[in-house]
């Protein structure tokens, strides 16, 4: 995993928040989001948490996100 | 800009006629003046596009006592500063060109003068007293230097039909180098798609003296290890960003002596420079625009938008496909390759309404997507990496469907398609992970290739991958991506065919602000989330600039620029040219490509008109045609155009060898 500090975290969530969405197809949209998790924070969602309900907007990714940087 | 050419001759004075020859086949490099410099060893040429100095500037130019002697094609943008340090050490300046910076600062720090340039060149200089030759190109390869080694000595032009001025030099087609363009999409530096015919690569040097010939690296792409990047705050990024990149663009329109126009493409790159001139100058801005007489290609919309928020004087031209069909001819021979897409075609229209404007300085937007991310392809390799943690997830087999909106066949609408195409060689440890789907795709043109040439190929292309930098592995995987971009597609196509040689081939020069050696260096030591940010891609450019772009023009998904391309040549009928270089005999007399291979496919184009033609049916065609093009004007001799045009009187004409001088 990519060490990432909490500044760093907070920033590229507050950045997240702040870019155009297209929610036509929420799974989709899921995707989009985990893709930018897994780049960003190296690590790796499972399926479920591929989940619109899980990454529906900056907080629910904000979130997952410090769940993960925490059990990494 | 300009045109170069030289003989190095161990064997007698270097022929003047063919150095004259030689000149000829650069007039359209440089129709405002001529000159030449000659002694028992060397002579040098010089056809000038004259932008700064028009008065003083003239070349070949040389140091105060006459012992080095300059021909140089190109833009040094930090003239001005250097010529001052210069002056501190002594230095007397009888100009005031970027050329005699030159050769004063190669007096004074030899090959390491190269490294303090910020511009895009190719010079040649001729150092007398120790019988030197030094070639040397610019970081990224926006200008062309090619050389080819001779028994008893090296003749070196801008383009490679000056070079076959000499009727000594062998005309044929490299293996090697149509199987790197078959699947790169060009020949990569040093090696050419002709036998014999070499190109210095961007970033190198190169000497010629007693000791004989040898070439050095000055300045190479790096990128830091990823998660080691200097600054990790984006704000702060972006700020410097803005700073480097409005420099940039300042330094490009106002080191000129004649006026300075910009490309609009409707896209966020062109904006960007563009609402910088206008924001940061006082000059009045003159955009031009490229158009399409088919809505598929065309981003009219965005340019008149554009131009009007930034309040340009603005021309376009709109081209249709028998415009391509028509000037394809004039574009391979100015390419001097073959091209797997049409798309020089319209840039080659679009200088032309720059020239005729009176116009002969653009700065446009290129480099952007290499530097800072802009291409699918990088989306595309972001997403097949996530899609290979973990091959059997559904949902993330899904992810291909956000790549190419643009497209009308997107993987959106064909996603079991999609899946397998992004699916093959998907290998996260592959260093060339985001560049596999682009190669394999294109090498299906090797398919059409008979046996005879096939085996003079032999094993396969030459990999770029295995000249990848000690350490690439500790890099982000988008690094490397770019890193096989800025290697292989911007020096070989995109500055190359799309760009020097459609500009040059009616007297433009372009000027590229996103190329600039701080914008570069910067941009490689970004975080790659800067510059991807998930699928956005040129985040952090966006951002700078989120000020002067309008938001429908930042944020509207990525058109790569485009052509019409089998379509060009079928849709309205094919022009007289076409049925004589695509001819069964014409084919076969070449040997390249399998005549009944060619056959099947012309006649796939016909029924279709060519339209509604697969990507690779569109490559495949491109690559015929072009390659047919290219065997008639270079390697018979016999094609079309390629005349030498009447060139002006020299205003330097120095002839050591008969003693005869005249510098003005």
């Amino acid at each position: 995993m990519v060490p990432v500090d909490g500044d760093t975290i907070e920033q590229v969530l507050a950045d997240y928040a702040a870019l155009p969405r297209c929610d036509a197809d929420p799974e989709l949209e899921a995707v989009r989001a985990a893709i930018l998790i897994e780049d960003v924070f190296g690590v790796t969602l499972s399926d479920a948490e591929i989940n619109p309900a899980l990454l529906a907007g900056a907080s629910a990714v904000a979130a997952l996100a410090a769940r993960l940087q925490g059990a990494g | 800009m300009c045109g170069i050419c030289g003989i190095v001759s161990d064997s007698g004075p270097p022929d003047l006629a063919l150095l004259g020859r030689m000149m000829g086949r650069l007039g359209h490099r440089g129709p405002d003046g001529t000159g030449y410099y000659r002694d028992r060893r060397a002579a040098l040429g010089h056809t000038r596009l004259a932008i700064i100095d028009a008065s003083g500037g003239a070349q070949p130019l040389c140091n105060e006592d006459g012992t080095v002697w300059v021909t140089y094609n190109g833009e040094i943008f930090n003239y001005v500063e250097l010529a001052e340090e210069l002056r501190h050490l002594g230095h007397a300046f009888r100009t005031s060109s970027d050329t005699e910076v030159i050769v004063h600062a190669w007096e004074e720090w030899g090959e390491a003068c190269f490294p303090r340039f910020n511009g895009q060149w190719a010079i040649a200089l001729w150092d007398r007293r120790a019988q030197r030759l030094v070639l040397s190109r610019d970081r990224l390869g926006v200008r062309p230097l090619y050389f080819t080694r001779r028994p008893a000595g090296l003749i070196f032009a801008s383009e490679v039909k000056s070079i076959f001025a000499d009727p000594s030099v062998p005309r044929a087609f490299d293996p090697a180098g149509l199987d790197q363009t078959f699947t790169y999409w060009s020949a990569v530096a040093p090696r050419t798609v002709f036998q014999g015919i070499e190109q210095l690569e961007p970033g190198h040097y190169a000497v010629l003296d007693s000791s004989g010939f040898r070439k050095a690296r000055y300045w190479s792409i790096t990128f830091p290890e990823r998660g080691r990047e200097p600054v990790q705050d984006a704000r702060e990024n972006a700020a410097a960003l803005r700073e480097r990149i409005i420099e940039a663009a300042r330094l490009r329109f106002l080191r000129s002596d004649v006026p300075v126009g910009a490309y609009l493409s409707g896209g966020l790159d062109s904006c960007v420079t563009a609402a910088v001139i206008a924001r940061y100058t006082d000059a009045p801005l003159h955009t031009f625009s490229l158009r399409f007489s088919g809505s598929e290609f065309d981003e009219g919309l965005y340019q008149k938008k554009i131009s009007a928020v930034l309040g340009t004087q603005h021309q376009d031209i709109v081209v249709s496909p028998p415009d391509i069909a028509e000037v394809f001819p004039e574009v391979v021979r100015h390419a001097e390759t073959p091209i797997l897409r049409a798309a020089p075609a319209p840039l080659f229209l679009l200088s032309k309404l720059v020239r005729e404007n009176g116009y002969k300085v653009v700065v446009t937007g290129e480099g952007a997507d290499e530097v800072l991310a802009g291409y699918d392809l990088f989306r595309e390799a972001r997403v097949r990496l996530f899609w290979s943690r973990d091959l059997g997830s559904a949902k993330r087999a899904r992810a291909a469907e956000l790549l190419y909106p643009w497209m009308a066949r997107s993987p959106g609408r064909t996603p079991a398609f999609a899946r397998s195409f992004f699916g093959r060689h998907l290998d996260p440890a592959d260093p060339a992970l985001s560049h596999r789907p682009r190669w394999d795709s294109t090498s299906v043109i090797k398919s059409m290739l008979t046996t005879q040439t096939q085996d003079r190929i032999g094993g396969g292309a030459e990999d770029v991958v295995a000249t990848m930098p000690p350490g690439c592995e500790d890099w982000d995987p988008l690094s490397r991506g770019q890193w096989l971009e800025m290697v292989t597609l911007l020096p070989g196509y995109i500055l190359a065919s799309q760009g020097d040689r459609m500009l040059m081939a009616n007297s433009v020069e372009g000027r590229f602000p996103f190329l600039d050696a701080d914008v570069v260096d910067f941009a490689c030591g970004l975080p790659a989330r800067h510059k991807l940010f998930g699928l956005e891609e040129k985040y952090l450019l966006k951002r700078a600039f989120a000020d002067l772009v309008p938001d429908d023009v930042r944020y509207r998904p990525k058109q790569p620029y485009r052509a019409p391309d089998a379509a060009s040549f079928f849709a309205a009928g094919s022009p007289a040219w076409f049925g004589e270089v695509m001819s069964e005999r014409a084919v076969h007399a070449a040997g390249i490509f399998e005549p009944s291979v060619v056959a099947g496919l012309l006649a796939k184009c016909r029924r279709t008109g060519g339209e509604n033609m697969s990507n690779t049916d569109n490559m495949r065609v491109l690559a015929v045609v072009s390659t047919q093009l290219t065997h008639e004007t270079f390697i018979t001799g016999g094609g079309r155009g390629g005349t030498e045009r009447a060139l002006p009187d020299p205003a330097v004409a120095v002839d050591l060898v008969t003693a005869d001088r005249s510098v003005p």
